[in-house]
């Protein structure tokens, strides 16, 4: 089977791979104006600050939209299909890409069902984020 | 109204010479690059020009063909140094947005006679890893790719979520595609003419949720140009000036999970800041070229270039709205749908087309009287919008 695209952690991005490992999602907060942002940047995307901190997300929110994919995107992918890609809207309010815990039903997601982080190694550094409905 | 103390492209050019592949669909042993010289000499003589007198090239970039600079590997296939070459990428928004730019670089005296020209081999040019780089050509390697996300992907999740907030159904979304087969059916050399009904969509494999295969566009070889030139000489041209009305883009994030509101777009502010240019309205347009990756996405853009209230998009096209004797009749040549996807290209197409319906060359799907036309390229899960406004003469 052809291995699967792992992230490729850069400068930006480090911590928050390495918090994954941890099982925490690691939010950026900004210091001066409050902004959560997912999406790990040098600056706040609201005030252009630098004073960045990490932040665990509760690892809860909502499934603002979904895609059950039924045609693998590439032969790595082949086995998993039928598979749900997620747009989760956490309860802090990013909204962030990922897919469906393991084992879990695909009748059990719809829009605003509530679910919960869970995060999955895949390769020998590299755990993923993952969701389950509660 | 458009104000004439701010600058404005409106009016300053047109597109004099249209052009494509002699074959679009499965046309393999020819490159991408061959496949745009041969619609770019098309496009010149329809011009009425000479190769030497092109001094600017714009393309987008060809998955199939190894250059980095496509452009200029056109210029230099055809012989030619221009003044003025780029090669553009806003993925799918590269048509409008190159139209856009040539106007600006035209009217600003960068070049005379610019080349736009777009080609690919998706179906019979691409090995496994081109096909993997056109495959994560909208998708972020950290954020995204791991999850197996196909590029269909992102438009579906937008789809499916203008289901549930406004109620649109899978056989609306499958009128879109009926649409666009019953127009390519009309269209001498579209890929795909075989009748479809609403049953067959809805009866297609599963694809992503809520797409099947056939709310999805084609997969095609073939290359399509444009030549855009002053407005002066365009007039001592040998066909009906397409005058470039206005031009507005907008680009509103780069990853699905920032952007602001999945069932509405920047398409939105981009054809607005065209109509705005033009000095005209949605309800103005006689003839329309729409981005149609797939059959939801012609569904949000009716309702954000204006054609009809948000939400209403389904109702709309189920109405019959997007052909000839309804509103607003689009992509008359079968669109990418069901005409030729060629990638990021592929609403240079519905350039050509509109084109020719502003001259009156389409026969049996002439939309009769087409004065003013809009043409909107999107990309990148609407990451970005482009949108153009031509016009004949008359509406000068």
């Amino acid at each position: 089977m052809t291995a699967k695209p792992l992230p490729a952690p850069d400068a930006d991005t480090h911590a928050f791979w390495e918090g994954l490992r941890e099982g925490k999602l690691l939010l950026q907060r900004c210091r001066d104006c409050g902004h959560v942002q997912y999406y790990q940047q040098a600056t706040c995307r609201d005030c252009q600050s630098a004073q960045l901190e990490h932040q665990p997300a509760s690892g809860r929110g909502v499934v603002y939209s979904y895609s059950v994919v039924h045609r693998a995107p590439g032969p790595e992918f082949k086995d998993d299909v039928p598979y749900c890609v997620l747009l989760v809207e956490l309860d802090e309010g990013p909204r962030m890409i990922a897919s469906l815990a393991k084992d879990v039903d695909q009748e059990s997601v719809d829009f605003d069902t509530r679910v919960v982080l869970e995060v999955e190694q895949v390769a020998e550094k590299v755990w993923l984020p993952r969701f389950r409905p509660v | 109204m458009s104000n004439s103390a701010q600058p404005s492209i409106r009016g300053k050019t047109a597109v004099v010479g249209v052009g494509q592949s002699a074959k679009v669909g499965r046309v393999p042993g020819k490159s991408p690059l061959a496949l745009s010289v041969e619609a770019s000499l098309a496009a010149i003589a329809d011009a009425g020009l000479e190769r030497r007198e092109i001094d600017g090239v714009l393309s987008a970039h060809s998955f199939a063909a190894p250059f980095h600079r496509f452009s200029v590997a056109v210029s230099e296939c055809l012989g030619i140094a221009p003044t003025f070459s780029n090669t553009l990428q806003v993925s799918g928004a590269t048509a409008a947005a190159s139209v856009n730019l040539a106007a600006a670089a035209v009217q600003g005296g960068l070049a005379r006679n610019v080349l736009i020209t777009a080609g690919d081999s998706l179906l019979t040019g691409m090995t496994p890893d081109m096909a993997l780089r056109a495959m994560t050509e909208s998708r972020d390697p950290q954020y995204e790719a791991p999850f197996g996300i196909p590029v269909s992907n992102t438009f579906a999740m937008t789809a499916h979520r203008h289901m549930k907030q406004y109620g649109t159904t899978p056989e609306q979304l499958a009128e879109v595609a009926v649409t666009m087969r019953r127009h390519a059916r009309q269209t001498p050399g579209a890929q795909m003419t075989e009748p479809i009904t609403v049953a067959d969509v809805l009866a297609s494999k599963k694809v992503t949720t809520p797409y099947r295969k056939l709310d999805c566009a084609l997969i095609s070889d073939g290359a399509a140009a444009l030549v855009v030139t002053g407005a002066e000489r365009a007039r001592s041209g040998p066909n009906k000036p397409a005058y470039v009305l206005g031009g507005g883009e907008c680009y509103t994030h780069e990853h699905i999970f920032l952007m602001p509101d999945v069932t509405t777009t920047g398409a939105v502010q981009s054809s607005r800041k065209a109509c705005d240019m033009a000095g005209v309205g949605p309800g103005d347009f006689d003839v329309a070229g729409i981005y149609d990756c797939f059959t939801g996405t012609v569904v949000m853009m009716v309702e954000d270039l204006g054609f009809c209230r948000k939400g209403e998009g389904g109702p709309f096209v189920a109405e019959g709205n997007l052909t000839h004797g309804g509103r607003i009749p689009s992509n008359t040549h079968g669109g990418m749908l069901s005409y030729a996807h060629i990638g990021i290209g592929a609403s240079y197409f519905h350039f050509v087309e509109n084109v020719r319906q502003l001259r009156g060359e389409c026969g049996a799907r002439q939309v009769p009287g087409a004065e003013l036309a809009l043409v909107h390229s999107l990309g990148a899960g609407f990451a970005c919008n482009a949108t153009t406004v031509l016009g004949t003469a008359a509406t000068l």
